[in-house]
């Protein structure tokens, strides 16, 4: 009897990831991606919260129809950042402290938070470290845009939180692609991690874009998880430049998952301090204690 | 006098390079190309080398590659529009200082320029931020809010509440020569930040849609000189440890109370500001608060007046010339002030020579202690006297 194979060894592997690509990408480009929709709840308030005349009461009777979403949103109403007075207890108190931008800011941040939770073992551990990344991003991205009067900070923020959600989307979709292709023997065996990863990179973006297109994020918001790799000389202090940068300095200061190319980030850092006229003292201070602010949001 | 090599194919950035260095007391030489850069590096030896990317004949990398092959350890900082991570990162790996990107500003080059020499004192990028510092440390006259400050504008107190009226109270409870900012949103805060130099930055714990820890973070990056205090209502629990967990020095509680507010200005603000002193002249300046608070008032130019004579003696002149002209007209409350500052100058070896009005000389004339005090009309005529 044959031994079965190391996964992620050898050329079966590698023809197995191959194929798994190929279907991501196929249904990329055949509009047949089923992205994560935004919780029905989150929907409903993003939609009263457009209308001038919305009731914030509404708001609240709206969020509590969702136990988890209540949850969250009392516990944020009463962290410590939020600095409340007296403990909140009910939404309408919560959405009252919040006011219309912190809480639209909140409903795209709890249904991007969903997108990074799992059942998959495989995904459960990565995907904490993506979505602890995205938070430091986020939280820098709107410091460095803020400083660099560059534009709106609350896009700062939702480009460094949206700008790797595709990862886990992509991680999802390759698990139910294994399945298509291995059946049964699903849970026997599984592409290195390595193999996975690349996959990942290489096209978690494309996903990423035709989420936050799908939720309805502004064009900065996009912009800025399209082509993350490479600053756009044509506009230095754009949103975009400010993530990717964000992003730069995120990764050397190892808050992310995986590999880096240290010398590709330096790179990238000392490139986006020029384009967006940082000093290094200026940087030094912007992430001081970035890691811990990003746990602390996790919790 | 450090040596500088430019090496760019564009005329006009040579040009600004050197003008820029030589501004900055540098001896500059300049080459078209890599293949000129080196042969100006075989003639003579340079402290820095700045170098284009893309050039005829050689490139910045070629240029760069030989130069360290060579053993040539001269530090190189990158001028150029290149971007592409890739290429910056083999610059990188080859040893280059620092990056430029085209278009510059002349402040980066020279802050660059400076870091990679590592001359003294401060980068020239820096400037306007040693200025403000230097403002803040010496404690420009809050009666002249147009200090240096970088060009900025120099002003004591930023609010930031949304509530308008917050502001509107703070005015009627602080001296009028502690100047004041508003601001009623988080955007129109960084607008003023970046406009403005504070020396204390108040944030409301309860703005709509704004995270204050945050609001602050950013702030103060902006701010670095400013102290952050807290505002919040009496009523939330555990305020002085969040405000100090989110990096303020303190909280000021809603609705203001006149006394905690005073305590809190005194370790701020430099009672100084009261009196200005020139050689020996000690002007006093006007009151402008409130009539309930005169007796703090006469208390303190009282106590600084005095500390400010024993100076005057201990730099050797004979007279110190008081100007009082500005000081409300309260026959007692100046009588006994002028009355004690007297016995300080008698006892210090010092004579006073007063400057105040015509009815501030008679009312010192009506008591006995203070009649023979001479008072003058302007400083100059007691100078001269």
């Amino acid at each position: 009897m044959s031994q079965a194979p190391t996964p992620g060894a050898g050329a079966p592997y590698q023809r197995l990831a191959g194929e798994m690509e190929k279907i991501v990408i196929n249904r990329i480009s055949n509009d047949q991606l089923i992205l994560p929709p935004m919780p029905a709840v989150a929907i409903k308030v993003l939609t009263l919260l457009k209308n001038p005349d919305f009731s914030l009461k509404e708001a609240a009777t709206t969020i509590e129809r969702d136990p988890i979403l209540t949850v969250q949103v009392l516990k944020a109403a009463n962290t410590a950042a939020m600095a409340s007075r007296d403990p909140i207890q009910s939404v309408l108190q919560a959405v009252t402290r919040f006011g219309v931008q912190k809480l639209r800011m909140f409903l795209i941040e709890a249904s991007a938070r969903k997108c990074f939770e799992s059942r998959d073992a495989r995904i459960v551990e990565a995907a904490r470290g993506v979505w602890e990344h995205s938070l430091a991003v986020a939280m820098l991205a709107r410091d460095v845009v803020a400083f660099s009067n560059s534009g709106a900070p609350d896009f700062g923020y939702l480009g460094g939180l949206l700008h790797d959600i595709g990862k886990p989307i992509v991680a999802a979709m390759l698990l139910e692609a294994e399945k298509a292709i291995l059946g049964a023997k699903a849970s026997m065996t599984w592409i290195g991690s390595g193999e996975w990863i690349g996959i990942i990179n290489r096209i978690h973006r494309q996903v990423g874009v035709a989420l936050a297109k799908k939720w309805e994020m502004a064009e900065p918001v996009c912009r800025s998880i399209k082509d993350c790799d490479e600053y756009d000389n044509s506009d230095r202090l754009s949103i975009a430049n400010a993530v990717r940068f964000s992003n730069a300095v995120a990764k050397q200061q190892g808050i992310y998952v995986g590999n880096v190319d240290a010398d590709d980030i330096d790179a990238l850092v000392m490139i986006g301090r020029s384009l967006l006229g940082l000093e290094p003292e200026v940087v030094v201070r912007l992430t001081e204690g970035l890691k811990n602010k990003a746990k602390e949001s996790m919790a | 006098m450090p040596k500088v090599l430019t090496v760019d194919d564009s005329r006009a950035v040579r040009m600004l390079v050197s003008k820029n260095a030589r501004e900055m007391g540098l001896e500059v030489a300049e080459a078209e190309d890599g293949q000129q850069g080196l042969a100006k590096t075989k003639e003579e030896s340079f402290d820095l080398i700045i170098l284009d990317v893309t050039m005829p004949v050689l490139d910045g990398p070629g240029m760069l590659q030989e130069l360290r092959a060579g053993g040539n350890k001269t530090p190189v900082l990158m001028l150029t529009s290149e971007s592409k991570r890739s290429i910056v990162s083999s610059l990188m790996k080859m040893g280059i200082e620092d990056y430029i990107l085209k278009p510059f500003k002349p402040d980066e080059l020279k802050a660059k320029i400076a870091k990679a020499l590592k001359m003294a004192g401060p980068a020239p990028g820096d400037e306007a931020l040693v200025k403000e510092m230097a403002s803040i440390v010496q404690a420009p006259s809050a009666n002249d809010p147009k200090g240096p400050a970088g060009g900025k504008q120099f002003v004591d107190i930023l609010c930031i509440d949304d509530m308008e009226n917050v502001a509107k109270r703070l005015r009627t409870m602080i001296p009028e020569h502690v100047t004041l900012s508003t601001a009623t949103s988080a955007s129109a805060a960084l607008a003023i930040c970046r406009e403005r130099v504070f020396r204390i930055i108040m944030v409301d714990n309860d703005i709509p849609d704004v995270d204050s820890s945050s609001l602050m973070r950013q702030l103060r990056v902006m701010q670095p000189q400013a102290a952050f205090v807290m505002l919040s209502l009496r009523s939330m629990a555990k305020a002085q440890d969040e405000a100090r967990e989110a990096g303020f020095v303190g909280v000021i509680f809603k609705p203001f109370d006149q006394s905690a507010l005073e305590e809190f200005l005194l370790r701020y603000f430099d009672n100084q500001e009261l009196i200005a002193i020139t050689d020996n002249v000690i002007s006093i300046s006007a009151f402008k608060g409130r009539e309930n608070r005169l007796p703090g008032y006469f208390s303190q130019i009282t106590t600084l007046v005095s500390k400010a004579v024993e100076e005057i003696a201990a730099a050797c002149f004979a007279e110190v010339i008081v100007d009082i002209s500005q000081i409300p007209l309260l026959p007692e409350k100046t009588g006994r002030m002028v009355l004690q500052l007297s016995e300080r100058t008698r006892k210090v070896g010092l004579e006073i020579r007063l400057v105040g009005s015509a009815e501030v000389s008679n009312n010192l004339k009506q008591l006995v202690e203070t009649s023979d005090l001479p008072v003058f009309k302007t400083v100059e005529e007691a100078k001269a006297a």
